[in-house]
C-alpha cells in the first residue's frame, strides 16, 4: 500500500457526502438543481463547474471509489474493481475487447494520460456533415485551454522509455515525425501503471480534481449505484431512478429516486445511450445508440536483442499522427500510432497464442516491444459504427462490424508497425493476428502481412475508446443532441460525455470530453439562471 | 432422429448443436453456488493445460498444486463478471462438459481429464484459425481466461520476465 497522502480518504474524514457501497445508506430520495449520471471526464468537470456556481448536484456513479492508497499496480485488482464488466466487456460478436473505466473518476482514473485537442480536420468533418459549424479550432480553442490549466496539461518532457522510444527512433529513421504526448500529470514518478489508478495522485484525472473540488463544495456523490432509468412525462425529466449494485452488478438493495431542475447523462458511450433507452426516451429518427466508435487497435508485436521493459515508465509518451494525413479524411482509413504497456496479463492475453507459441511469448516478453495502431473510424460509409442494444436485464452491448474498409486498414497498418520497428532495430516483428508468424525481415513480414487472411477473430483488434451513440447536429434530424449538449426533445436533459462525437476523433478522447464539457456546462449554467466560472 | 438443443451463446450467436438424445434443459450450468461446477473444472483444468503447458510445472504435485491454484483464480475472475457473462459462460462450460458438446464445439474426441496437452493444442489451433463465430466465442473464452488467471498472479510472473510494480 502507498504511503503517500490519500485525499479521498482524507476528504471522506472531511465529510464528504458520499452514499452508496461502504458508505452512507442511500436514501429512498434526493432532490438537487442538477442530477449527473458518471463521474468521468464529462461528469468531472460539470460537476466542478455546476458546483461553482452555487448549484446543489447529485453524482451518480455505478463503480466504487478507489483512491490511492488502494491503487496497488496489479492488474488482478484493478481489472475487476475499476474497469466496465470486469474489462471484459466485448462487442456484440465477442470479436474486440473494450476497455471502460467503471469507478470514481470513470476512465479518467485508468487511462494512460494521453491529452489531445480534437485534431482540426474531424471538426472541420463535423462542422460540414452535422451543422457544427461553430466547432472549430479557434472556437473551441479557449475550452481547451481552461482545462489544460485546470488538468496541468502539458508535454511530457522526460525521455521517453524503450517501449516509445522504438516508435520515435524507428520513425525518425524513416523520416516520419513523431510527437511528444501531452499528459495530464503533476509530478509523475514514471511508474508505468496508469492503468491500474495512480498510486501517487501524480495523475490529474476527476478522481482527484474536479471531484474533490465539487464534494469539498457540498456536492453529494452516490458510489455503486447504478442509473437505472429516467422517468419521463412528456418533453421533461421528472426523476432519476437508480439503485444500489455490488461490484459484479449484481442489484442490492432499494432504489434511490433523484428530482433534479436539469439532468447531465455522463456515464460514457455504450452506457449513456443506454440508460436513455432503458427510459424509453424519443428518438424520432432512430438515432440513439447509433454511430458508436472504437477507434479498432491493431497491434504490432517487436522482438529486441535487449530489454524493453515496456511496464516500466509513462505508458504513453510518443505518438505519431502521419499515417491519419496521407488522403482525405473520408478515404482509406487512417490510423494514429502510439504504443501500449506490456504488463503480462495485458500482454499475454491480448497477444495472442497458446501451448509453446505462449510459453515463447512470454519468454521474450522483457525484450518486446508493443506497437499499436488506432483506426480513425467514422468518416466513411463503410465505417458507420456501432449500434448499442440492451440485454434482456437491461445492460448494454455494442454491436460493432469491422468491415473489410477497417480491416484492410489494419494490414496496412501492420506493415507501418513493421517497418518502424525493423528502422529501429527489432530482431523479428509479429503483427498480432491469428495467422502471423514472427518475421526476421522486412522482406518476411511483406509477404507475410500480405497472405494473411483479414477477417474478424483472426485479426485481433481491441479498443480503448468508446464514442459516439448520442451524436450531436445542428438539427434534429441528423442528432441526438443539440450543439449545446441539450437532448433534441427532452428540454431538462443534456449528454456531457464522448456519446456526443459525431465520428471517433483519431486521438485519444480524454481532452475534447473534457473541452466539450467545459463548454457545455458554462451555457447550462446560464440556461439554469446562474454566472458561469472559468474553469481555469 | 437426432434432438437438436439450441444454446445461446453469446448474444445473437445461436449455436446448434446436435446433442444425442438430452435436450438443453438436460445440460448442467457450468457455474454453480458462486464457482465452476466440477464438470466446468475439468473443463478450465484442461484449457489450462493446453494453453499454458510448460509454463505449469511438470507433472507431479507441483503441478496439481498450481492447477488447483489456477482454478481457485478462475473462480474469482468470473465471480467478477457481471450476470449477464456469467450466465453465458456457465452455459458454454455446461456445454462443453457434455461429450456432445466437446465433440461439436472443440472437435476433441477423448474426455477432458484424460487429453493429453498435445491433443488439446491441436484441437485449440483448430479453433483458433476456425472460421466458425461460435469455435472463435469459445476458444477465447477458453483461452483469455485461462492467461488472464494464470499471469495476474504475481507467483507467476518471473515466468514473463516481470519484475513486479516498483516500491512507492
Amino acid at each position: 500500500m502507498s504511503s503517500l497522502p490519500d485525499p479521498i480518504l482524507e476528504g471522506l474524514q472531511r465529510g464528504w457526502k458520499v452514499h452508496g457501497g461502504p458508505h452512507a445508506a442511500l436514501p429512498a430520495t434526493l432532490d438537487c438543481d442538477v442530477a449527473i449520471v458518471g463521474s468521468g471526464a464529462g461528469a468531472g468537470i460539470t460537476a466542478e463547474m455546476l458546483a461553482r456556481a452555487g448549484l446543489k448536484i447529485v453524482i451518480v456513479e455505478e463503480g466504487p471509489l478507489r483512491s490511492s492508497s488502494q491503487f496497488r499496480q496489479r492488474e488482478a485488482e484493478a481489472y475487476p474493481q475499476l474497469y466496465q464488466e470486469a474489462a471484459g466487456r466485448k462487442t456484440l460478436d465477442q470479436s474486440m475487447n473494450i476497455l471502460q473505466g467503471r469507478c470514481v473518476g470513470g476512465s479518467t482514473t485508468v487511462n494512460w494520460t494521453g491529452s489531445f485537442r480534437t485534431p482540426p480536420d474531424a471538426l472541420a468533418y463535423w462542422g460540414d456533415k452535422f451543422g457544427l459549424t461553430d466547432f472549430n479550432e479557434a472556437a473551441m480553442a479557449p475550452w481547451f485551454e481552461q482545462a489544460e490549466r485546470r488538468l496541468n496539461i502539458g508535454d511530457w518532457l522526460t525521455e521517453p522509455n524503450e517501449n516509445n522510444d522504438v516508435l520515435r527512433r524507428g520513425a525518425v529513421a524513416l523520416g516520419i515525425p513523431t510527437k511528444v504526448v501531452r499528459r495530464n500529470v503533476k509530478g509523475c514518478w514514471n511508474l508505468g501503471s496508469c492503468g491500474m489508478g495512480c498510486p501517487t495522485n501524480a495523475k490529474q484525472s476527476m478522481l482527484v480534481s474536479t471531484l474533490p473540488a465539487a464534494l469539498d463544495l457540498g456536492a453529494t456523490l452516490l458510489v455503486q449505484t447504478r442509473a437505472a432509468r429516467l422517468e419521463l412525462q412528456g418533453s421533461q425529466v421528472a426523476a432519476l431512478v437508480a439503485e444500489p449494485v455490488a461490484l459484479d452488478g449484481t442489484v442490492t438493495g432499494a432504489p434511490v429516486r433523484i428530482t433534479a431542475r436539469h439532468y447531465v447523462v455522463a456515464g460514457g458511450a455504450i452506457n449513456s445511450p443506454a440508460l436513455l433507452m432503458r427510459s424509453q426516451a424519443p428518438d424520432p429518427h432512430s438515432l440513439l445508440g447509433k454511430r458508436t466508435f472504437l477507434h479498432p487497435t491493431a497491434g504490432g508485436a517487436a522482438l529486441f536483442d535487449h530489454d524493453v521493459a515496456g511496464w516500466a515508465g509513462a505508458p504513453l509518451s510518443v505518438f505519431c499522427d502521419h499515417f491519419l494525413h496521407r488522403g482525405p479524411i473520408d478515404g482509406p482509413v487512417g490510423y494514429k500510432l502510439e504504443v501500449a504497456p506490456v504488463h503480462p496479463a495485458f500482454a499475454l492475453t491480448n497477444g495472442g497464442g497458446l501451448g509453446a507459441d505462449l510459453v515463447e511469448r512470454a519468454r521474450d516478453m522483457p525484450r518486446t516491444q508493443l506497437m499499436i495502431a488506432l483506426l480513425r473510424d467514422g468518416f466513411h460509409p463503410e465505417s458507420a459504427g456501432g449500434a448499442v442494444q440492451l440485454r434482456s436485464d437491461g445492460t448494454p452491448v455494442v454491436d460493432y462490424r469491422l468491415t473489410d474498409y477497417l480491416l484492410d486498414g489494419v494490414r496496412r497498418a501492420y506493415l507501418t508497425m513493421a517497418e518502424i520497428q525493423f528502422a529501429a532495430g527489432a530482431k523479428a516483428v509479429r503483427p498480432v493476428h491469428e495467422q502471423g508468424a514472427a518475421y526476421a525481415s522486412l522482406a518476411e513480414a511483406k509477404q507475410g502481412i500480405a497472405g494473411l487472411t483479414m477477417k474478424p477473430f483472426l485479426t485481433m483488434v481491441g479498443s480503448a475508446h468508446v464514442m459516439g451513440g448520442c451524436t450531436m447536429a445542428a438539427d434534429a434530424g441528423r442528432g441526438v443532441v443539440r450543439p449545446d449538449g441539450q437532448h433534441w426533445q427532452l428540454a431538462n436533459l443534456s449528454v456531457h460525455d464522448g456519446s456526443v462525437f459525431p465520428t471517433s476523433l483519431g486521438a485519444n478522447p480524454q481532452l475534447t470530453v473534457y473541452g466539450l464539457a467545459n463548454r457545455f456546462s458554462s451555457g447550462l449554467i446560464q440556461r439554469l439562471g446562474g454566472r458561469p466560472l472559468p474553469l481555469a | 432422429m437426432q434432438r437438436r438443443g439450441f444454446l445461446k451463446l453469446g448474444i445473437g450467436a445461436a449455436v446448434v448443436v446436435g446433442v444425442a438424445g438430452a435436450g438443453v434443459a438436460l445440460i448442467k450450468p457450468g457455474w454453480v453456488d458462486g464457482k465452476l461446477s466440477p464438470g466446468a473444472r475439468d473443463v478450465m483444468r484442461a484449457a489450462a493445460v493446453g494453453v499454458l503447458a510448460e509454463l505449469l510445472p511438470a507433472a507431479g504435485p507441483a503441478r496439481e498444486a498450481a492447477l488447483e491454484a489456477q482454478l481457485a483464480r478462475l473462480d474469482a475472475t468470473v465471480a467478477a463478471f457481471p450476470a449477464a457473462t456469467r450466465k453465458e459462460l456457465s452455459d458454454a462450460l455446461g456445454l462443453l462438459s457434455t461429450a456432445a458438446g466437446r465433440y461439436a464445439l472443440v472437435g476433441l474426441g477423448t474426455a477432458w481429464p484424460e487429453a493429453t496437452a498435445a491433443e488439446l493444442q491441436a484441437a485449440f489451433n483448430a479453433m483458433r484459425l476456425s472460421g466458425s463465430q461460435t469455435r472463435q466465442q469459445v476458444y477465447h473464452a477458453l483461452r483469455d481466461l485461462s492467461c488472464i488467471a494464470f499471469f495476474t498472479e504475481p507467483g507467476n510472473w518471473p515466468l514473463a520476465g516481470y519484475p513486479g510494480p516498483r516500491d512507492i
